[in-house]
């Protein structure tokens, strides 16, 4: 123990002594912190997601023609796609006549306009994609783009609320939670849409069914 | 610390007029004996009565508050419910005992007053089940919620008595979180910011044009009505149970 | 009684209209969102705030179990940890981790316990730049300034003056559109990330179950500056400890709503250690100094509850003193309600320092009622009020209440006193006894004096049947 640690855990220890009717831990059932909306959804983990994806200005896609499209359409022509997904979604987009690359340069980071990587799950409560680092090529590429694609190949992972995806955060050493673009009200209150991050978030499904 | 939901009720009460009425709101007080006696209420008034201590409690000064709240425990000792017109110095007995007496031992009289005290309004409805306020009332009422009246059951009493009455428009006042900017000793230490704080209540109150504003603490009312009177603002200010009289007493 | 006019008084009074306006709409807005939001999702909201006050308080009331709990796990998931016990102790710590790896460029992410080292003055004359990342507090730190509201540092600012701010520092030419503001930050910022050598946060919550710290942004700064370079170091406040994993649900779904009325933040990173193996981008190392500095003291005090606070900003919020002060009138770092407490009780010895600001509040209790760990800050600052009196302290402008204790409790006294202030009436303002007092009635009235006339009123009608007073004035 340091020196300085001994102080701290002194001073708390010392803080402590003598306190009496102390607060015992509560315990509590996970529905506990369901919203209303969520309690009473009918809907499928996917189709929830995907309306609380779009309330948090977020866009959730069943196809990579979908995706397509949103690029052309926005002019969105350069990116980057993690290799893992060239066959299901970079080819595609190629095929389409947009420029993929499979190798993130973090000397030119600026020059992706989307950057196309996996998600680890999705919170349908919420309307949160996860990423985590096992899964994430690169942190970098899910961040520096201005439009970043999630990717979802693993149907498994729709998780229905935040104390399922609380349980399963797993192992991994950094889990990211991303409840839609990257925003500021700093000024004025006023919303603007990208400041560090991505301004605008897509999470497409790939391989679920319609 | 919840209110005691077993307290006491009944029809021959003691009356806690405030230290407020003493000074400015004689009419006030005179209601509330009115009203009480017209729902068939017997009511004592003792007459060594001075001031829950509040004042001395929110200036940090626990043992003058103390002596205070202990003479005021003698004074009111019985078992009768107590019956305060303010939803402020009812929460000093609710509330502000709890701290005040944390340590202390030779509590059980502070203790017993607390648990007999009752907010007016509250003490109308839930413990009378008085409900309902027959006359007719044709004017637009904007209600102050004061803020010693959170969490308490004094606000929906008011709105159930008030709207009961034929003709009265209850109307929303915006900011309903916002504090009148009282605060007893604070709108004394603090005169800019309570009247700045006043001032942003009572545009919200004025916005609604309302013909009367009403509320279950004089104080409230003294501060925003003192303010609008400044600037030759109109607004007619009555304590809850000053219309409830106004209205008729033949119950 | 003091003469003098309260320094947050004076404040108040003195601030600029257009700032106390962009601030008092500011906090309206945010105010009505979170209710709106909590009350959308919640049938009760106020159940949730309950038990997250009650995890809390039994976090803080065994601190000592949770905080080795917590530095076990986060050594065994591959962090360093460090203690610091004061603030110097802490800007130390973070010099000597820059100094080993020769760091010389860090980017921040908000964080209000480093603004309460001072740590970036610290690292500047140190050699090491240091560049806010937060948009606000970036705005803050090009101008000088102190951030006026714990979530939204440029309260007190309006478009225009950023603009200024950013053509000085040669972003651009003079444009005040937000919109064209921000996406000049995100050019400029970027480049620090690009060439940074570590990263700098404080954390939201760590869990001692797992040792996972939970960082919240909406920008998403946060997560840039742990994917940009390979040094992490979160300066944490000992009272950031949530015992189970389980509990971080429980906060994220209050911090989000009351803090921005949003369900979630958007960026909400739970950390674990360093980078994973497979990951090319952020920290190789990560260091998390757990910081006392005043709050073991705090802990020791009755008024330990405040150590629950989550730094929402919703009591500054709905605050209606902070509505009219914005978070400067109150002289320190934390500003509003849980400022108030919490000022004058980390400031140790200089207690009477501060011992002003917990007067400076009408007690209204709307602080409580949005609380998202549901901290009795009005019980706290009458705690801290009766302390200040025990020790004397004058500063804190109350009247003597010793004179009021001896009338309220001599009966015959004070219906004497109630009477003989009818004299009142009479005097013209500038007479009047009392010079705060004379300050009052500058802008208020007060009522007529109706001294002794219900107690006379009452004593005439004793005996008399009821009902038969019902005619009156
Ligand atoms: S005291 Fe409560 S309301 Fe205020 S900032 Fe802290 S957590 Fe939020």
């Amino acid at each position: 123990m340091s020196e300085a640690q001994d102080i701290v855990m002194g001073a708390v220890k010392q803080a402590l002594s003598g306190l009496r009717g102390k607060t015992s831990l509560p315990d509590y059932e996970s529905e506990f912190l369901f919203s209303v909306r969520h309690k009473e959804s009918e809907q499928d983990g996917w189709t929830e997601f995907g309306e609380n994806f779009s309330a948090v200005s977020g866009k959730a896609m069943n196809e990579v023609g979908d995706l397509v499209e949103f690029l052309k359409e926005g002019g969105f022509e350069k990116g980057y796609c993690d290799p893992e997904l060239k066959e299901q979604v970079g080819e595609v987009l190629v095929a389409a006549g947009l420029q993929v690359s499979y190798a993130f340069d973090h000397q030119r980071v600026d020059d992706y306009v989307f950057g196309i990587t996996r998600a680890s799950g999705v919170i349908a409560e919420s309307g949160t994609v996860i990423l985590n680092d096992e899964d994430t090529v690169d942190r970098l590429a899910a961040l520096a783009p201005w439009v970043h694609v999630a990717v979802l190949t693993d149907q498994k992972k729709v998780f229905a609320n935040i104390p399922q995806a609380i349980e399963n955060l797993g192992n991994s050493s950094n889990v990211i939670w991303v409840t839609g673009p990257s925003k500021t009200a700093d000024i004025e209150g006023i919303l603007i849409e990208g400041v560090h991050g991505p301004g605008v978030q897509i999470c497409l499904r790939i391989g679920g069914e319609n | 610390m919840p209110q005691n939901k077993s307290r006491p009720t009944g029809r021959k009460v003691m009356l806690m007029a405030t230290c407020l009425s003493d000074v400015f709101f004689a009419d006030m007080a005179k209601a509330t004996v009115e009203v009480l006696e017209a729902v068939g209420c017997e009511v004592i008034f003792p007459e060594a009565q001075t001031c829950c201590g509040q004042p001395a409690f929110n200036s940090g000064d626990f043992p003058a508050a103390e002596k205070v709240a202990r003479y005021t425990a003698e004074v009111f000792a019985g078992d009768l419910p107590v019956i305060v017109p303010s939803g402020s110095c009812a929460a000093m007995h609710f509330h502000g005992t709890d701290l005040l007496f944390e340590d202390k031992t030779d509590t059980e009289k502070v203790e017993n007053l607390a648990g007999r005290t009752w907010e007016l309004f509250d003490f109308l409805v839930n413990g009378l089940g008085v409900k309902q306020w027959s006359g007719t009332l044709n004017k637009k009422i904007a209600l102050h919620h004061s803020c010693h009246t959170r969490g308490s059951d004094t606000g929906a009493a008011m709105e159930t008595l008030l709207s009961s009455i034929e003709g009265v428009e209850l109307v929303e006042v915006g900011t309903p979180e916002q504090c009148c900017g009282f605060g007893g000793t604070f709108s004394v230490t603090f005169p800019h910011l309570s009247g700045e704080i006043g001032q942003v209540k009572l545009d919200s109150v004025l916005a609604q044009s309302p013909d009367l504003l009403v509320s279950a603490d004089m104080s409230c009312l003294m501060h925003m009505g003192g303010l609008a009177e400044k600037q030759d603002k109109e607004i007619e200010t009555r304590h809850a149970v000053q219309v409830l009289r106004d209205v008729g007493l033949n119950q | 009684m003091s003469k003098s006019v309260q320094p947050i008084d004076a404040f108040a009074r003195d601030l600029p209209r257009e700032t106390r306006d962009a601030v008092l709409s500011s906090v309206m807005t945010r105010t009505a969102g979170r209710k709106a939001k909590l009350e959308a999702d919640y049938e009760n909201p106020d159940d949730l705030r309950r038990l997250a006050g009650k995890v809390k308080q039994h976090t803080l009331e065994h601190l000592d179990e949770y905080l080795e709990q917590a530095e076990a796990a986060l050594i065994k998931n591959g962090a360093t940890v460090h203690f610091a016990s004061t603030a110097e102790d802490a800007r130390e710590q973070v010099l000597a981790i820059l100094k080993e790896n020769g760091a010389k460029r860090v980017v921040k992410s908000k964080s209000m316990v480093t603004e309460e080292i001072h740590l970036n003055d610290f690292l500047q004359k140190n050699g090491v730049e240091c560049v806010e990342t937060d948009l606000g507090e970036f705005i803050i730190q090009i101008d000088g300034d102190t951030p006026s509201h714990i979530v939204q540092p440029i309260i007190h600012k309006n478009r225009r003056q950023v603009a200024q701010s950013f053509e000085e520092l040669g972003l651009g030419d003079y444009n005040d559109d937000p919109q064209t503001i921000t996406r000049r930050a995100r050019k400029h910022l970027r480049e620090k990330y690009l060439q940074s050598d570590a990263g700098m946060t404080g954390a939201n919550f760590v869990s001692a179950e797992s040792g996972r710290l939970v960082i919240v942004t909406n920008e998403g700064n946060a997560r840039f500056g742990m994917a940009a370079n390979g040094l992490h170091i979160a300066l944490v406040g000992i009272e950031k400890v949530v015992p189970r994993d389980k509990d971080l649900g429980l906060l994220l779904n209050l911090l989000g709503r009351s803090a921005t009325a949003q369900q979630l933040t958007v960026y909400t990173q739970f950390i674990n250690g360093p980078r994973s193996k497979s990951q090319p981008s952020g920290p190789e190392q990560m260091h998390v100094i757990f910081l006392d500095n005043g709050r073991s003291r705090v802990l020791k005090s009755k008024e330990r509850d405040i150590l629950r606070c989550i730094r929402c900003g919703a009591c500054l919020n709905v605050c209606p003193v902070y509505r009219q002060t914005s978070g400067h009138g109150y002289r320190a770092v934390y500003g509003g309600p849980v400022g108030a407490v919490l000022s004058p009780l980390l400031a140790g010895d200089d207690f009477s320092k501060y011992a002003d600001l917990p007067k400076a509040s009408s007690l209204c209790g709307a602080c409580n009622e949005v609380c998202p760990v549901n901290i009795p800050i009005p019980e706290l600052l009458l705690r801290l009020r009766s302390r200040a009196n025990q020790e004397g302290i004058k500063s804190a402008g109350s009247p003597p209440m010793a004179p009021f204790a001896k009338l309220a409790t001599s009966p015959k006294l004070w219906q004497t006193a109630m009477t003989a202030s009818k004299a009142m009436n009479h005097l013209p303002i500038t007479m009047m006894p009392v010079r705060p007092l004379q300050e009052w009635l500058k802008i208020r009235t007060l009522p007529k004096w109706s001294g002794g006339e219900f107690r006379r009123w009452m004593r005439e009608r004793e005996g008399e049947p009821r009902m038969d007073t019902n005619k009156h004035e």
